[in-house]
């Protein structure tokens, strides 16, 4: 127990050190656009598949588990309002970035932590380079980037999959149940979800770089390394949800 | 004046005290071998030299410069001048041979991609590496790692070449090459430090030698000095008795 809260101090000591480091040179030149690029690719196209298959499976199964609920009670049709603003609200951002937490999570901390213990960041840094510049700081931003634009489309295609269901096994109309989501979701309900985002973005690839970075030892302790920033980063999702619904109900309440 | 001058350096690992007060310098021009049992902290000290460890007291002073006391921003200028070989080579195994070579010429210098171009193909010929331009750091020997390590640090002509273990684990042709190149840089005038366990090569390089032993200095001075003086510890070292 004492073992654990010394750990957490440490992990959050560690984040807030590397955040400050990251402040510190993110706008002093030259700008590494191409590694950023490079980046964006590994963790969003890289990562679509991924997105794709959660998304369409969690508004498919939403639906029929909805659909057969509330046919019992003559409720089926509202199946397009209840899918679409679970999805967009909670489901979507929150069940994707867990996805995204543990795809993007495990890959920068194997990738750094490999990196770490064949001495190559030392190697950055000998030849008078910087890690934070050259390896966490596009990290950062492409996740802080493309994690977004993941969760806008895996909310749209996780309402498709319910359209599917919808339509195919429901035999509701598709127009009606277009015509219910767009009824449904008001842009509050959107930024409600979608403003999570770039929050679970920054902590999945803060984490991941923050455990890849710190690695001692060998191969062994790199695969440690990729299990703890992994189980982290989806607790850090799991709790930040908590604090952030919260928040934007205060919000909504407020306006 | 030396160029290197460590004074009283002091290095604690987990409470545990490895460097007590080590104190040695370098001259302009120099090889000094850094030799000394296994764990006694050799690469602590090589590492320290250039930054990439903090030192827990004492100074070490290059160039005129005290560096235990500059942040990483203001090693910066410390680290285009020295150079680190380290013992597997450290190659980014993401970027080709010349992508590594080109990085840190990209970083620290003007000139154009032309120009880097023809730096890196003279360099690489000069290393007998010519061919391994387009590979990867994982398609080639560990013999031809450390020579592309070797290579990368040099590149942009550093004035002090820091080597730690540049021929363990070789076999007899690349420790010559290597041998041959630390040669050839220390004809060129570079100062250099050589932290190593292959003493025919150490013997070869080094103009003096430091042994480390218990965190401090033992004996320091050229082959023949360590061997008729301080208690034969280099002989005794070198022939594998007990003690280190």
């Amino acid at each position: 127990m004492k073992n654990s809260i010394t750990n957490f101090i440490r992990l959050l000591g560690g984040l807030t050190i590397l955040v400050r480091q990251i402040f510190r040179e993110l706008f002093v030149p030259p700008y590494n656009f191409g590694l950023l690029m490079d980046q964006m690719y590994q963790i969003g196209i890289r990562s679509g598949p991924l997105v794709f298959v959660t998304s369409i499976s969690t508004g498919m199964v939403m639906a029929l588990q909805f659909g057969l609920g509330l046919e019992k009670f003559g409720g089926k049709l509202y199946v397009p309002k209840i899918v679409s603003l679970s999805i967009v609200r909670e489901l979507g951002p929150a069940f994707t970035c867990l996805v995204l937490a543990a795809r993007i999570g495990a890959g920068i901390t194997s990738e750094l932590g490999s990196m770490t213990v064949t001495q190559q960041i030392d190697a950055i840094r000998a030849l008078g380079t910087s890690p934070i510049k050259k390896i966490v700081i596009p990290r950062v931003l492409a996740a802080l980037i493309v994690i977004p634009i993941l969760i806008a489309f895996a909310n749209m295609i996780g309402i498709m999959g319910g359209l599917i269901v919808g339509v195919n096994d429901l035999r509701l109309d598709p127009l009606f149940y277009v015509q219910k989501v767009f009824a449904t979701i008001t842009l509050k309900d959107y930024f409600a979800g979608f403003c999570k985002t770039p929050v679970f973005a920054v902590l999945i690839a803060l984490t991941g770089c923050y455990y890849g970075l710190n690695v001692k030892g060998g191969t062994q302790a790199v695969g440690n390394a990729t299990t703890r920033s992994v189980v982290v980063s989806c607790i850090f999702v799991l709790i930040g949800d908590y604090f952030l619904t919260k928040l934007f109900w205060v919000f909504e309440q407020w306006l | 004046m030396a160029v290197i001058d460590v004074k009283g350096f002091k290095k604690a690992y987990d409470g545990r005290l490895i460097h007590k007060d080590v104190t040695f310098s370098v001259e302009k021009g120099e090889c000094l071998g850094l030799v000394g049992g296994s764990g006694v902290g050799k690469s602590v000290i090589l590492r320290s030299l250039i930054g990439l460890e903090q030192a827990d007291g004492g100074q070490i002073i290059i160039e005129g410069q005290d560096i235990t006391k500059l942040n990483e921003q203001e090693l910066v200028p410390i680290r285009t001048k020295v150079a680190y070989v380290f013992q597997n080579g450290a190659l980014f195994d993401s970027l080709s041979v010349y992508d590594n070579l080109a990085y840190p010429l990209r970083e620290h210098t003007e000139l154009s991609e032309q120009e880097i171009g023809e730096r890196i193909r003279e360099q690489l010929n000069e290393f007998g590496l010519g061919h391994a331009e387009k590979l990867r750091p994982g398609q080639l020997s560990g013999g031809m790692q450390k020579r592309v390590g070797l290579a990368r640090s040099i590149i942009i002509r550093p004035r002090i070449v820091l080597y730690d273990e540049p021929t363990a684990g070789l076999d007899p042709y690349n420790t010559l090459k290597i041998r041959e190149m630390v040669l050839r840089l220390k004809q060129k005038g570079v100062t250099s430090v050589f932290v190593t366990h292959d003493m025919p090569t150490a013997f070869a390089v080094c103009d003096r030698f430091c042994l480390l032993m218990d965190g401090v200095v033992k004996a320091t001075g050229t082959v023949k000095d360590l061997t008729a003086h301080s208690d034969g510890l280099l002989p005794r070292f070198v022939n594998g008795l007990e003690g280190f």
